[in-house]
């Protein structure tokens, strides 16, 4: 009896640190049960009842905020520009991150540590102070683009480049590129390079062995790239407001408003119910095309 | 076998390096410019700028505002950190030696808020909060940073784990040592790389946020990017440059932390 007691507790020291247990995760599962769960589901709730100045109105479930939000054309409008921006620059930033992750797959040593650099440093600046950082090459009158480009002669008059959809189309691709790159490049750099040697062993050149084998073997990170640069696209509200200007509003801006601006708590709760939904159905979408397309390049293989 | 290269190949592999050298300058030239305006000498930006002065870091440091919002950021930030790596490095034991009935739905949910953008995070934060009459504040910054900052702590940690051998633990325990032993002199030295990796990680994405914290962080103390958010609205001053300066420094010594722990690469998985 006495010589088992210290045993049951060594073994019960055991099963919190080397266990099997599910109890080292208890409280995070518990915070996150407490911090993102009950305020989740009182987001939803917030669309579905009558608040008055913050506090809820009790016995008040109403359908019709949903339903008023629905009928709105301004959410329809404005969720299609949301949804053009996020699809347009998911699919500029996959091009301008393919050819990154390929190089930096095929290099080595110096090269391939500063290619790293150069895609982590931005990941790990404030998206703030890059969308900042397009303000100012963009910028109003003094922004640096112009300068240089009146500098050396290529135009007269200053472009409007700022409030436009173009300035919101190039931060978000630059502001998403790391995004894109990085599964790109562990996919690329842990790729079997032997389907890409008989295939130009064969006599396919380089080129052609790129995109009939290459390609179509990256097509799930391709996919998961698109799937998440869609995904912060669709939902950033920081870019287009500095970058489209004030007048300038997407689905996501328009959340931000109704909830720190007009302090319309029922509306924004709505609008952000609709942003998440519509946002995970499109990235759902998104993932089922990768999937289908994959299992159709391996039919075709 | 040496083969020519045809004449597809060089125009396919010039446009492939053309492509990648634009993005790569795409991705660092905006904050080299950033960098470089911050040591404009006169009160507008221009580029290049007009010589070398460092009086927009004065301002910066002279600027009450400023400096208290760079201490909340900074004290909000530790705090998190502190309370990322308390959750999330227990959470990654258990996600990754675990063998306990609907772990992949513990380890889906603990990688959940990932998928949550920090909007919708702060906006949920501010009404659960408001439901209970309380406000934002640092506290509730705190909080809901913690849950925006938890999957990469727990990522960062789960990485390390996986590969970590258990028979190293288990050699420990036969030789005699008791679990807690094993715990700090085999087990955490191992760890222990990818702790400060992901102390780090959590706390510049901590210091950074601004999409949970425009809505869940105390009016009259502002965290920094919160500031930011607001005077880049309004104002053109070249102090802008300056604190942004500081901040590219800022997550310049993150990623040298991160490279000399657990390497950048281990970011792209």
């Amino acid at each position: 009896m006495a010589a088992d007691a210290p045993k049951h507790r060594t073994s019960g020291w055991r099963r919190i640190l080397h266990g099997r247990g599910i109890w080292p995760a208890v409280p995070a599962l518990v915070f996150l049960f407490v911090f993102l769960v009950l305020p989740m589901a009182t987001l939803l709730a917030f669309g579905f009842v009558t608040i008055d100045r913050g506090r809820v109105v009790d016995g008040t479930f109403t359908l019709e905020n949903l339903w008023k939000a629905l009928n709105d054309d301004l959410v329809w409008r404005l969720m299609w520009r949301s949804f053009w921006v996020a699809a347009l620059s998911s699919v500029f930033t996959l091009f301008l991150a393919y050819p990154v992750a390929y190089l930096f797959a095929e290099s080595r040593g110096l090269w391939r540590a500063l290619v790293l650099v150069a895609v982590v440093s931005p990941l790990l600046t404030s998206a703030l102070v890059r969308a900042y950082a397009w303000l100012v090459i963009l910028g109003g009158r003094r922004g640096i683009l112009n300068q240089t480009l009146i500098s050396l002669g290529v135009v007269d008059q200053p472009l409007r480049l700022l409030n436009t959809d173009w300035a919101v189309l190039i931060g978000m691709t630059q502001i998403h590129l790391p995004f894109m790159i990085l599964p790109l490049l562990a996919v690329l750099a842990e790729r079997d390079r032997r389907l890409e040697e008989a295939s130009l062993n064969l006599g396919a050149s380089r080129t052609g062995t790129f995109f009939r084998v290459v390609v179509p073997m990256s097509v799930p990170a391709i996919f998961a790239g698109l799937a998440l640069v869609f995904a912060v696209s669709y939902t950033n509200f920081i870019v287009p407001q500095l970058l489209g200007g004030g007048a300038y509003a997407t689905l996501a801006v328009q959340v931000y408003e109704q909830t720190i601006v007009v302090l319309d708590w029922t509306r924004g709760a709505v609008l952000a119910t609709i942003l998440l939904s519509t946002c995970f159905a499109f990235v759902l979408a998104i993932v089922a095309a990768g999937n289908r397309l994959a299992r159709w390049n391996e039919a075709a293989a | 076998m040496i083969r020519r290269a045809a004449p597809i190949d060089v125009l396919g592999g010039a446009v492939l390096a053309l492509v990648a050298g634009f993005s790569l300058i795409l991705l660092v030239a905006p904050s080299l410019i950033v960098i470089a305006v911050s040591f404009e000498p006169r009160a507008f930006i221009s580029f290049p700028p007009s010589g070398f002065s460092l009086r927009w870091y004065e301002s910066v440091f002279a600027n009450r505002q400023l400096t208290d919002s760079i201490q909340v950021s900074f004290y909000v930030s530790l705090a998190v950190t502190g309370a990322g790596l308390l959750l999330g490095v227990p959470a990654a034991f258990a996600s990754v030696r675990g063998t306990f009935p609907g772990k992949a739905a513990s380890n889906a949910f603990l990688l959940a808020p990932q998928m949550m953008p920090g909007m919708v995070i702060g906006i949920a934060s501010l009404f659960f909060g408001a439901y209970f009459a309380f406000r934002a504040s640092d506290a509730m910054l705190i909080l809901a940073l913690t849950v925006f900052c938890l999957p990469f702590a727990i990522r960062i940690s789960m990485a390390r784990l996986a590969g970590l051998d258990p028979r190293l633990d288990e050699a420990s325990a036969n030789l005699g040592a008791g679990p807690a032993e094993t715990f700090a002199r085999v087990t955490l030295p191992q760890l222990g790389p990818a702790l400060v990796a992901a102390a780090a990680f959590t706390f510049i994405e901590a210091f950074d946020n601004v999409t949970v914290a425009l809505f869940t962080s105390d009016v009259r103390a502002r965290p920094l990017p919160v500031e930011l958010y607001y005077l880049v609205q309004y104002d053109s001053t070249p102090a802008i440059a300056a604190v942004s300066a500081l901040e590219i420094g800022l997550s310049f010594l993150i990623m040298i932390v991160i490279a000399r722990t657990v390497g950048l690469e281990r970011l792209g998985r």
